[in-house]
């Protein structure tokens, strides 16, 4: 839920000194993201999606990088961070398996490929594997009503999914 | 009558005229060799006005959701003052049941690039944003790649064929979203783009007169854009043959149904998918001649006419044409996208309502009180319902919550708050004894209620 505050005033912001958003990143957002827009805060959604590319979720540190970077302030980055479902402000695992659990893919039957796949992976949705491999989530519906029921992991897509081809396609992770 | 020749499914296999298995990523080359971007060198050709006019005159009314004229809204903005005007695609699809503009998307790119670039030249605004869902992460590639073949071919860019639009050369580029249904009410998109979150801004003023960045912008839905190009090149005439006319003695200034529309069905039939029928096919229609019947034989209980927001049509309601007068005539909100979710007769519906607030709770941006809370309220209370520890009392407050202007709805900024209710009000007025069948409590006195976290 986009509303739910973090405790920002009182947690310790872990700090390394290597940069996240390096200069070779800054470089090609400076060329190819912040001409399209008028002004440099509309950047903040590409430069994030392109620092989670790079460093798998989105650090404090980062964010805060960001802020400096786009000449916002960091609570500015912060609050559009942490208002959008796909900006990871903890790690997640390797492969993140969102499940869609929208109307059309329950009346499909996504109830049973959400038994199985925690019951594989011994998870809960929300949750990542001890192992950092897979983090299981429930996601409301993502725009492939007609092969119900779909999920996305990662970047890829799969429909038509059921309790057998669930077992292939996790075992296909490497 | 049926859709005579496929329109925006031309390059895309749709049964009755193709095969879903023969659907393939059309290029540019593709495009141009079907007759692609021949509206646009006739559009080039008219000035920004004509355009606008044949637009208004088509009666194309938006295929996103509201069914607003498209020829009106873009005839509401300001004249120029030299500083940049927007257009803002939204592709943000996230509303259940809803998978059109992504076969477009998937398949057809370049129909969409068409329509931006006219609808650039009609209303002269320099700089498209296409607004698409974080998780289309695909289809951005797509879209993307047709973008770079559009630049190289110099639909856009400096040497663009359109020369230069509102003293600026004229440019496309994609934003990706992040995972917000909110995102695809127009002024949150507008806000999404800015980079900050995505919360519906209080109208007026308009986005047409001050939308992205504080400057005049045009939001349109892909599948209204798309239909842009099929209109200029074939004119006003040839669009009205299809969908539905406007009733004898009703004025003219009433928007009637016109052209074909894109239908997705998914749920409990045979071939689920997206098709392409004139607006006015009803619902038995759809699923018999198009989705090969209900699935195992099983009978039609309910469905959705167009994405969950809208609410749902009953037993006895299948032969309600899908068009934009469905909602006066049938007790539902609207046509909406046209994403029709059947349901046979296993359907629970108190576990489908369940589901649909679970939605609106769970995508509810949190800036208006009734809506962020009120959703929570009536998911918990339906999940009590669900599990068989509802009263009646809990469908009474359910109906006075959800049919009572300024309990929920019409005290927010947006329509999540209204979706949330019609769905609700729809799903218990039409299914009232699925509810008071579970309802075995017909008071709580002496009667323990589960602590609601």
């Amino acid at each position: 839920m986009a509303w739910i505050t973090k405790n920002s005033g009182t947690m310790q912001i872990e700090t390394r000194e290597e940069p996240y958003l390096d200069d070779e990143l800054k470089a090609e957002i400076e060329a190819n993201i912040i001409p399209r827009y008028p002004d440099r805060r509309a950047a903040t959604l590409p430069t994030l999606h392109a620092v989670q590319h790079k460093v798998g979720w989105l650090p404090t540190q980062a964010l805060k990088e960001i802020a400096d970077f786009l000449g916002s302030a960091p609570s500015e980055v912060m609050d559009t961070a942490t208002f959008y479902e796909e900006y990871w402000l903890k790690p997640k695992g390797k492969y993140v398996i969102w499940l869609c659990q929208s109307i059309s893919c329950e009346l499909m039957g996504r109830d049973t490929i959400m038994s199985k796949i925690k019951a594989k992976l011994n998870i809960e949705p929300g949750e990542t594997t001890e192992d950092g491999k897979f983090t299981l989530m429930n996601v409301e519906c993502l725009g492939s009503c007609g092969t119900a029921p779909c999920g996305l992991v990662n970047e890829k897509l799969h429909e038509n999914m059921t309790v057998d081809n669930i077992d292939q396609i996790l075992d296909s992770l490497e | 009558m049926a859709l005579q020749e496929p329109v925006l499914t031309k390059r895309i296999p749709t049964p009755p005229f193709g095969d879903f298995s023969q659907r393939k990523l059309n290029s540019y080359e593709d495009f141009v060799a079907t007759g692609g971007y021949a509206a646009l060198k006739k559009a080039i050709d008219m000035q920004p006005s004509e355009i606008i006019d044949i637009m208004k005159a088509s009666e194309l009314r938006g295929r996103g959701g509201a069914g607003f004229p498209a020829g009106v809204k873009w005839s509401f903005l300001p004249p120029q003052d030299g500083k940049p005007r927007y257009l803002a695609v939204n592709s943000d699809e996230s509303e259940p049941g809803t998978f059109k503009d992504r076969m477009l998307l998937d398949f057809d790119p370049h129909i969409l690039l068409e329509g931006i670039a006219i609808c650039m030249r009609a209303c002269q605004l320099d700089t498209t944003y296409i607004y698409i869902r974080g998780e289309y992460h695909h289809q951005a590639k797509v879209l993307n790649k047709a973008i770079d073949e559009a630049y190289a071919n110099n639909i856009f860019g400096p040497n663009s064929i359109m020369g230069k639009i509102n003293d600026r050369e004229p440019r496309c580029f994609v934003h990706r979203g992040a995972g917000a249904y909110i995102c695809g009410e127009e002024t949150a998109l507008l806000n999404s783009l800015e980079g900050k979150r995505g919360w519906p801004r209080i109208k007026p003023p308009f986005p047409a007169v001050a939308g992205a960045f504080g400057r005049p912008t045009i939001i349109n839905n892909v599948e209204t854009l798309a239909m842009c190009g099929p209109i200029i090149d074939k004119g006003v005439d040839w669009f009205k043959t299809m969908g539905v006319a406007r009733p004898d003695g009703v004025p003219p200034h009433v928007p009637a149904s016109y052209g074909p529309k894109l239908i997705g069905v998914s749920g409990h039939v045979n071939r689920p998918g997206v098709y392409e029928e004139n607006l006015g096919i009803t619902v038995r229609e759809m699923i018999e001649k198009y989705c090969g019947g209900m699935r195992n034989g099983k009978k039609f209980k309910s469905c959705v006419p167009g994405g969950i927001a809208m609410g749902v049509l009953s037993t006895d309601q299948i032969d309600a044409p899908l068009d934009f007068d469905i909602g006066k005539k049938f007790g539902c909100l609207g046509l909406g996208t046209a994403g029709v979710i059947v349901m046979d007769e296993d359907t629970d519906m108190v576990a489908v309502a369940r589901n649909i607030v679970r939605f609106f709770s769970h995508e509810s941006c949190g800036q208006c009180t009734p809506c962020r809370e009120g959703s929570n309220w009536v998911y918990k209370t339906l999940c009590r319902i669900e599990e068989g520890n509802g009263t009646t009392a809990d469908l009474d407050l359910l109906l006075e919550v959800s049919g009572s202007q300024g309990a929920m709805p019409g005290t927010t900024i947006c329509g999540l708050a209204d979706g949330t209710n019609w769905a609700i009000k729809t799903i218990l007025n039409k299914f009232w004894s699925d509810f008071e069948s579970r309802v075995s409590v017909s008071t709580i006195a002496g009667y323990s209620l589960p602590v609601l976290a």
